[in-house]
């Protein structure tokens, strides 16, 4: 397609007085743009009217406005994104207001960023979507709070829903409460426990299909359309679904492992499960003689916060055994509950539940260690303990001891250790015969889901099972598009985030077949109509972009080549960057327009003046580099920063393209990676520091020293820290000296 | 390790305190904020945090042993910034009007000192025990002439009455103060650093300067009151003993003359208790029970001491003013509040000064006093 760019140069908000315009026009004016125009405020209704009128009258195609950040005034510089490219030179956040006014050096990065731009809108082409029909089906695997939550919410909007349980009824644990924690304020007294209200509000729904005694045998494809076959009282059927809530709940940590605390040894020793069946069936007796239990101590922290256990905390324990605390009292006011615990950890508004069960007198809340437990010869438990609020060793004898057991996801399958999990996919490593010999590899297990995905059958999981997901931004959302993790499944959680989360994860549904039947990506590029494709004729079944895929789009044909999934795709480019044959673009985004865009920057003969191109994360490190310009923070002249998507989609060819022209070093800033990363693309960061440890090889070859190239982590808010990191590598960089390849 | 605790809580103990004024107890969660603001717990022997554990968890006998009980001087510090609205200052107030009846002699006595039911009884005792008296000595009717207060109650009746009244409760006080005594050695250990009489004697000076009430901040206005009505009983007592030894030695019979200095001394020491108990009552009302709370307990001690003084001074300005209709009722009025100080006195809230004595000897004793 011919490309017809308009560029606007804006010369408000200071850029008219820091900068020379017409210096600037003249450099547009080398690569022919149909129009280059002059305006003081292109935000303005008249501003944006030149814009429009040239579109049409021109039939410009490329619009390349340099001006102000891309994340300012996006509804304002809109343009049919089908038809035109839009392209934004930040003339203002990253150059005038960061750099000295009408300098040499300002005026020299305004220009790089306009070729820059110009040469990105040329490469451009707008989105070609795709769009088919799509099923609107609302699976819902699990029929627990979360489950029923979700699927009410869902038919309240019109979707219609499939349940699977694997068991003969809905309801999950909630179904065995004698009651519940407060769901309403004041947040103070237990409450009937109400399952049964939204079983049946569901069993009465007609657009509610509930399969029970079902188990998922396979599911296959991708967001509107996944092809599932589920088993369910002997018969198989197969049916096709637009996205999966994914709410499989929790199972208690399996107590036998407690034996320290008297589990299994002692039968007044009995689990906060085994207390609830107790209470509901109506009395709290000690197992061993089944004389009413009217002293009870309750253990915090059963296997919780313990790396050999359960490493974390479950954040309902606490609550649980205050609860059956009131239990206690309430069959007999003078029997006592006694919980010893490591910290009381009562979220939120549970803390009025907290306030109320201590006022109770019969309840003591005692901060302690668990010494030793025994049975007294009158069959009493005495624990011994130490406690922290007296300072002594202390004693209780008791008629039964109660242990707060924790949650452990269901997505550890039986007989796993949650704390001994393989990384990523849970498995087994085997040792497998290749090419290279015997290989330890990781086989992973199928649990639940059955995904018919290359990557493994199951979703990645982050720590201890829990589904991987950007955790803080992006709740209810894992590595697998379409399908969103609900309830105890994601972390342990009580019944009312519970019911929350059902509500949410239906939401997050609706949202993804809706957004993907349109032809958009889900978050977080929500909206965009791009997808990557594959130029097949070259590739060469590395398998690289299958492995490296954050979100398990690609699986893979026979022969090894990619096999696409488009509506899986988050379009972060982690596969383009991969990609050593650089057969995998974007209409807007290619190797080939970053490759373009690095060559247009002038590279200065000066050899006292380093350049350096820097790749920055559009997500954090690009806002971030925003708030610098906005705060004023004076940010050295040497370098030109390209966004990119995510800083997976780093092809090392950049690199090369970049100092072989003589640029003197590449600086990667991206988000945390590893434990508690931030990455909006979960391994995007990550893939690119692992990529920039084998960059050594390109810098051979080129005969340049390894440190030319670096990465370094920033978040969204630590723009103070740019000055600091940017002076560091030019020093660095003026350390090392010019690059030999200057001038060639 | 010796220091083993069983814990065995008392759950009727705390509901007892809870209704004792200590309704808050429970709330409390260790944060330790009253220790830190307490402006006389002493460094190393911080209160009251632990007892309020000894109280939440129902500890009676270890809080029972425990002398910061009445080192405390319910400056209520802790209670303005406890951040949990727990009110340590009125869970150890209900402590120790609970400690009062534990350790009163005999017990039955306690039960009706501390209890409101019982102030009707309480009042009737001596009411109808004097009614009787005088009316069976023929005196229970208003005399003829000049008021004179003897003509209607004998000085000899008085006496008669009163000072075995005195031995008694006396005796009896200090018989639970002895038992306090072997409790505190007893838990607390005898590793002393300081003599008994030293200690003692720096207790005194210290409550006669009104040393740790001087520290208190939120409740810094108490002090006056507090300090003037114990200047006014012990005025009153030397005016007692005074006006014994004008009677017996050199035979000088009441009224006295307003010239007297003994009378000026009397006078004052009134002045002195109605002021103080006066000032008490306005901080109570300005306090609103904000960083106080002031109990049953508290509040019947102080109208008791209030109308003690009001009726105190009336029976000797309408004596002055002449009107016999009302002078000799009042005096019968006062007389019977009096003898409702010296009986229950052991077993009312004036009792809290031998205890607070003892238990800062102890402290000083034991060396644990130290700021």
């Amino acid at each position: 397609m011919e490309k017809k760019v308009g560029v606007y140069i804006c010369s408000g908000c200071g850029i008219g007085e820091a900068l020379n315009i017409e210096q600037l026009q003249n450099v547009v004016k080398e690569y022919n743009p149909i129009v280059c125009k002059i305006h003081h405020s292109f935000c303005s209704q008249e501003g944006i009217q030149i814009i429009k009128d040239d579109i049409h009258n021109e039939k410009l195609n490329a619009i390349v406005i340099a001006a102000c950040s891309q994340r300012v005034n996006q509804d304002i510089f809109i343009f049919d994104p089908l038809k035109y490219v839009t392209e934004r030179v930040n003339l203002r956040e990253q150059v005038i207001w960061t750099q000295p006014k009408s300098h040499e050096i300002t005026q020299l990065m305004a220009e790089d960023y306009i070729r820059m731009g110009i040469i990105k809108a040329q490469k451009a082409s707008p989105p070609e979507p795709k769009i088919r029909e799509l099923d609107k089906t609302i699976l819902i695997v699990g029929g627990g709070i979360a489950g029923l939550s979700a699927a009410i919410e869902a038919q309240k909007v019109g979707y219609k829903v499939i349940i699977i349980e694997k068991e003969g009824k809905l309801g999950g644990w909630m179904k065995n409460m004698y009651k519940r924690l407060p769901s309403k304020p004041p947040f103070r007294e237990l409450e009937k426990a109400d399952i049964d209200i939204k079983i049946k509000e569901v069993e009465n729904n007609p657009n509610i299909k509930v399969y029970l005694n079902a188990s998922i045998n396979s599911i296959e494809g991708e967001p509107g359309m996944f092809d599932v076959t589920v088993s369910s009282n002997g018969n198989t059927e197969k049916f096709r679904v637009g996205a999966i809530v994914f709410s499989i709940g929790w199972k208690p940590y399996d107590a036998k492992n407690l034996e320290n605390l008297g589990y299994g040894k002692f039968k007044n020793v009995i689990t906060n499960i085994e207390m609830e069946e107790m209470a509901s069936k109506g009395k709290i007796l000690r197992p061993s003689d089944k004389a009413p239990a009217k002293r009870v101590v309750f253990l915090q922290c059963a296997g919780q916060r313990n790396e050999e256990h359960l490493p974390y905390c479950s954040s309902v324990c606490c609550l649980v055994s205050l609860k059956q605390a009131k239990y206690v009292r309430e069959t007999d006011s003078s029997s006592s509950a006694f919980i010893i615990y490591k910290d009381m950890r009562t979220p939120g508004l549970y803390e009025n539940f907290y306030q109320s069960v201590q006022d109770d007198e019969g309840i003591f809340l005692i901060k302690g260690e668990v010494l030793e437990l025994k049975e007294t010869e009158d069959s009493l438990m005495e624990v011994r303990f130490d406690n922290k609020l007296l300072g002594k060793k202390s004693i209780i004898k008791a008629d039964l001891v109660v242990l707060a057991t924790g949650m452990v996801t269901n997505m550890v399958p039986e007989g796993r250790e949650p704390n001994n999990l393989t990384s990523e996919f849970i498995g087994d490593i085997v040792e497998k015969q290749t090419e290279d010999g015997l290989v330890k590899e990781l086989e992973p297990v199928p649990i639940v889901l059955n995904l018919k995905y290359r990557q493994g059958p199951e979703m990645p999981h982050l720590k201890y099972g829990f589904p991987d997901s950007h955790f803080i931004c992006f709740p209810y959302e894992t590595r697998r598009t379409g399908i969103y993790a609900a309830g105890a499944v994601r972390h342990p959680m009580d019944s009312v985030q519970a019911t929350m989360d059902g509500a949410g994860a239906a939401l997050k549904a609706i949202q993804c077949i809706k957004l993907t039947s349109e032809g958009k990506a889900v978050h977080p590029r929500s909206g965009d109509m791009t997808f990557p494709e594959f130029y097949l004729a070259n590739c060469t079944q590395c398998r690289r972009c299958t492995v490296e895929c954050p979100f398990g789009v690609l699986d893979e044909e026979e022969n090894g080549t990619p096999k696409e999934h488009p509506y899986r795709c988050r379009r972060c480019g982690t596969c383009m960057g991969a990609c050593p044959q650089r057969i995998i673009s974007f209409k807007d985004y290619s190797v080939d327009i970053i490759s373009s865009m690095i060559k247009e920057i002038q590279v200065p003969e000066d050899e006292d003046f380093p350049l350096i191109v820097s790749f920055i994360c559009e997500n954090d490190a690009y806002p971030a580099l925003d708030m610098a310009g906005i705060n004023k923070i004076q940010l050295p002249p040497n370098f030109r920063f390209i966004p990119l998507r995510c800083l997976g989609g780093m092809n090392l060819v950049w690199v090369a393209d970049a100092l072989s022209k003589g640029i003197d070093g590449v600086l990667l800033i991206g988000c945390k990676y590893g434990e508690d990363y931030q990455c909006h693309f979960i391994k995007g960061s990550e893939m690119a520091a692992e990529r920039l440890s084998k960059v050594q090889e390109t810098l051979d070859r080129l005969m340049l020293e390894a440190e030319r190239v670096e990465m370094v982590q920033l978040a969204i808010n630590e723009y103070y820290k740019i000055p600091e990191i940017l002076n560091h590598f030019l020093e660095k960089i003026k350390e090392i000296g010019p690059n030999p390849y200057k001038g060639f | 390790m010796g220091d083993e605790i069983t814990l065995n809580p008392d759950i009727n103990f705390i509901k007892e305190l809870k209704e004792a004024g200590g309704e808050t107890l429970k709330k409390c969660y260790q944060c330790a904020t009253c220790s830190v603001v307490c402006p006389i717990s002493p460094e190393d022997n911080p209160f009251p945090r632990k007892q309020m554990v000894m109280a939440q968890f129902g500890m009676k006998d270890e809080i029972l042993a425990d002398p910061a009980v009445w080192y405390c001087h319910n400056c209520n510090d802790c209670s303005k910034y406890c951040p949990r609205g727990a009110r340590p200052g009125d869970v150890l107030s209900a402590v120790r009007q609970w400690f009062i009846k534990e350790f009163s002699v005999p017990k039955f006595m306690g039960s009706i000192a501390t209890n409101p039911k019982m102030i009707g009884i309480a009042l009737a005792i001596p009411i109808i025990l004097f009614i009787v008296i005088l009316g069976i000595t023929g005196h229970f009717h208003i005399p003829d002439g000049k008021i004179v207060y003897s003509k209607f109650f004998p000085i000899s009746y008085i006496e008669g009455i009163f000072f075995p009244l005195v031995i008694i409760a006396g005796v009896l006080y200090i018989i639970s103060l002895r038992k306090y005594w072997k409790v505190l050695n007893k838990v607390n250990g005898t590793n002393y650093v300081k003599s008994f009489g030293d200690a003692f004697v720096e207790s005194i000076t210290e409550l006669v300067k009104h040393e740790k009430f001087a520290k208190c901040e939120t409740n810094a206005d108490r002090k006056n009151g507090h300090l003037l009505v114990l200047y006014g009983f012990i005025g009153l007592f030397i005016t007692t003993l005074w006006i014994t030894f004008y009677y017996y030695v050199l035979k000088k019979h009441s009224p006295i003359s307003l010239l007297d200095p003994m009378k000026w001394f009397a006078n004052l020491s009134a002045l002195f208790l109605l002021v103080g108990i006066v000032i008490i009552i306005l901080n109570k009302l300005k306090d609103k029970g904000v960083n106080t709370k002031t109990s049953y307990f508290d509040w019947l001690f102080i109208i008791i001491i209030l109308s003690l003084a009001i009726t105190g001074v009336f029976t000797e300005l309408i004596r002055l003013a002449g009107i016999k209709e009302l002078a000799y009722p009042m005096y019968f009025l006062h007389l019977v509040l009096v003898f409702y100080i010296i009986v229950y006195f052991p077993y009312s809230k004036l009792a809290h000064m031998g205890y607070r004595i003892l238990a800062i000897t102890h402290y000083k004793m034991t060396g644990k006093d130290k700021d």
